[in-house]
């Protein structure tokens, strides 16, 4: 059976001097499918860390069964098809980044024929080429860091990529081209497993998204574009229009007649619901054509950053993970 | 075993400045006493014990407090084959450095007419070759315990409490427990006299199966401590 398959993972931890259990995971079930993007997203402490390890076979579950294209995740198969950036990423300091690429090279069991050329291939497509590559590690910043981390990943044109806060610490243009990256492995039909805090990332990579919190998961969301999604639009209007020359009941019969609903005035703003971009695109388009000096329209939160914040509040009760 | 492990364990030794320095001084000291007292012979190279440990420091321990661990096992690799690699590395590396001083020596006492028989020399260069990957399979389970260099306190700790036993049986003339306390202090740095398994007949087994069975079980533990280890920082 190809793809990961996950059912009724636990996995607790013993956690100070009375050896105290603290559940990290919780009866976790999902499947994940080749090539697709998968999202964890959570709170801190919910559990993604230890999900992500348990996946790689480097944490040991107290229950339930992990298979990766019908093995165990610590298979040695699995293995050669697998890249990990993880997200407290400690490297080998003392070496030059081009010889950490090719010291990972050889442990992935890659032949040394096409090594200098596949090191030096890696090194560009995360714009660490040049003298960059041939700086020691120790020398690097943070965000040359995660962009080693991810060259690192990359190696061996790995089947799955799992993937610990990647951007955490990289700059807007690192964001890009991790995307773009990202966006270019998908296209090869590599499955990448997404942990990340930011959601914005998250929904522009993946397909579906897993929620965790407590160490069980609470939703599994639909992310992929094109999916219709209800959102809230924040509409301000310049010459603090909205509330005196245009009112409540104008607005909601606006917003009404383009398809969407007014949900509170809280002038110079009003917001509305919307069912998707589209929608969006509509509301705006009848609030302009109605003579509404629309100065700016904001999303209120992203799907995913509204299932953080609907979310109750009593996470796990103890430790982290 | 590994040897992309084991060559860049041996490159990480050498980019240490501190361990370089330590290095040269435990290797060139010794040379200088031979070369100034040749009448002493080869004796005065003492054990291997301090290239042990200087190169051994943190074979595995390190990795582990840092992290690195983590990136190496999700590699295609084996936690087995990683101990053994460790154990190789440093153990190969103390025993060429070990020849390399025996080597150097015999041609300062050969310049002072003093040349030692080849039987000393095969003798002396075989006896730090045992004792160099004895010594390694020891510090190899000692640094599976413990992160950083935790591995060096524990053997300085056990070494000190074997020394402690040791003089406790002597003082109290219970020959069992000072018995007990020089075999601990042995079972540090294991290592087979090859004078005496050579020159006595018949030839005793005890030296070859106690270096044997101390090395394998040390080797072993190592492997089942990393094997059970869970690696990732939501574990710690």
């Amino acid at each position: 059976m190809s793809g990961i398959q996950v059912e009724g993972l636990s996995k607790t931890y013993r956690r100070g001097l009375a050896g105290e259990r603290v559940h990290a995971l919780v009866d976790v079930s999902l499947t994940i499918a080749p090539g697709e993007a998968f999202g964890i997203i959570g709170p801190n402490g919910a559990g993604k860390t230890t999900f992500l390890g348990c996946l790689l076979g480097l944490l040991r579950p107290d229950a339930g069964r992990i298979t990766i294209d019908g093995h165990a995740p610590d298979d040695l198969a699995i293995r050669a098809v697998t890249g990990y950036l993880p997200e407290r990423l400690v490297l080998d300091r003392w070496m030059t980044g081009r010889e950490f690429l090719a010291y990972h090279h050889a442990l992935a069991g890659q032949p040394a024929a096409g090594r200098r050329e596949e090191v030096e291939g890696a090194l560009e497509r995360v714009g660490l080429g040049g003298e960059a590559g041939q700086r020691a590690i120790r020398r690097y910043s943070r965000g040359m860091l995660q962009r080693l981390g991810l060259a690192q990943a990359m190696l061996g044109q790995p089947r799955y990529l799992f993937l610990d806060e990647p951007a955490s610490g990289v700059d807007p243009a690192g964001v890009v081209l991790f995307r773009r990256l990202l966006s270019e492995l998908r296209q090869k039909g590599v499955t990448v497993i997404l942990n990340s805090h930011q959601l914005d990332q998250v929904e522009r990579v993946c397909d579906r998204v897993a929620f965790v919190k407590a160490g069980r998961v609470e939703a599994i969301e639909t992310v992929a574009a094109g999916a219709a999604h209800a959102r809230v639009l924040r509409v301000r209007a310049a010459d603090a229009a909205i509330g005196t020359r245009v009112t409540r009941e104008q607005l909601a019969a606006l917003a009404v007649s383009a398809g969407a609903a007014l949900t509170g005035i809280d002038p110079p703003e009003a917001r509305f619901t919307v069912a998707d971009d589209a929608g969006a695109a509509r509301l705006l388009q009848t609030l302009i054509g109605a003579g509404v000096p629309v100065a700016e329209a904001t999303p209120e939160e992203s799907r995913l950053e509204r299932l953080f914040l609907d979310a109750p509040t009593d996470a796990r009760t103890k430790g982290s993970a | 075993m590994n040897l992309t492990l084991v060559t860049t364990l041996w490159r990480q030794r050498l980019t240490s400045p501190v361990r370089m320095a330590i290095l040269a001084m435990l290797s060139l000291m010794p040379l200088l006493g031979v070369a100034f007292m040749p009448g002493a012979g080869l004796a005065l190279l003492g054990g291997a014990q301090g290239l042990i440990l200087t190169l051994g420091a943190g074979m595995i321990g390190q990795d582990l407090s840092s992290g690195v661990l983590q990136l190496l096992f999700a590699r295609r690799l084996r936690r087995p084959e990683y101990v053994v690699s460790r154990w190789l590395g440093v153990g190969a590396a103390a025993a060429v450095i070990s020849l390399l001083q025996l080597a150097i020596a015999c041609a300062l006492l050969a310049g002072r007419g003093a040349v030692p028989t080849a039987q000393d020399i095969l003798m002396f260069g075989g006896g730090r070759v045992l004792e160099s990957f004895g010594g390694a399979a020891v510090l190899a389970f000692f640094s599976s315990l413990i992160g950083g260099f935790g591995d060096l306190g524990i053997y300085l700790l056990v070494n000190l409490g074997a020394g402690i036993v040791q003089m406790a049986g002597q003082v109290k003339q219970w020959l069992w427990l000072a018995r007990a306390g020089a075999e601990i202090s042995a079972a540090l740095t294991p290592t087979i006299d090859l004078v005496r398994l050579v020159t006595v007949t018949p030839m005793p087994w005890y030296p070859i199966v106690s270096y044997a069975s101390t090395v394998v079980l040390c080797l072993a533990l190592a492997i089942v401590v990393v094997n059970r280890r869970e690696l990732s920082y939501a574990s710690g």
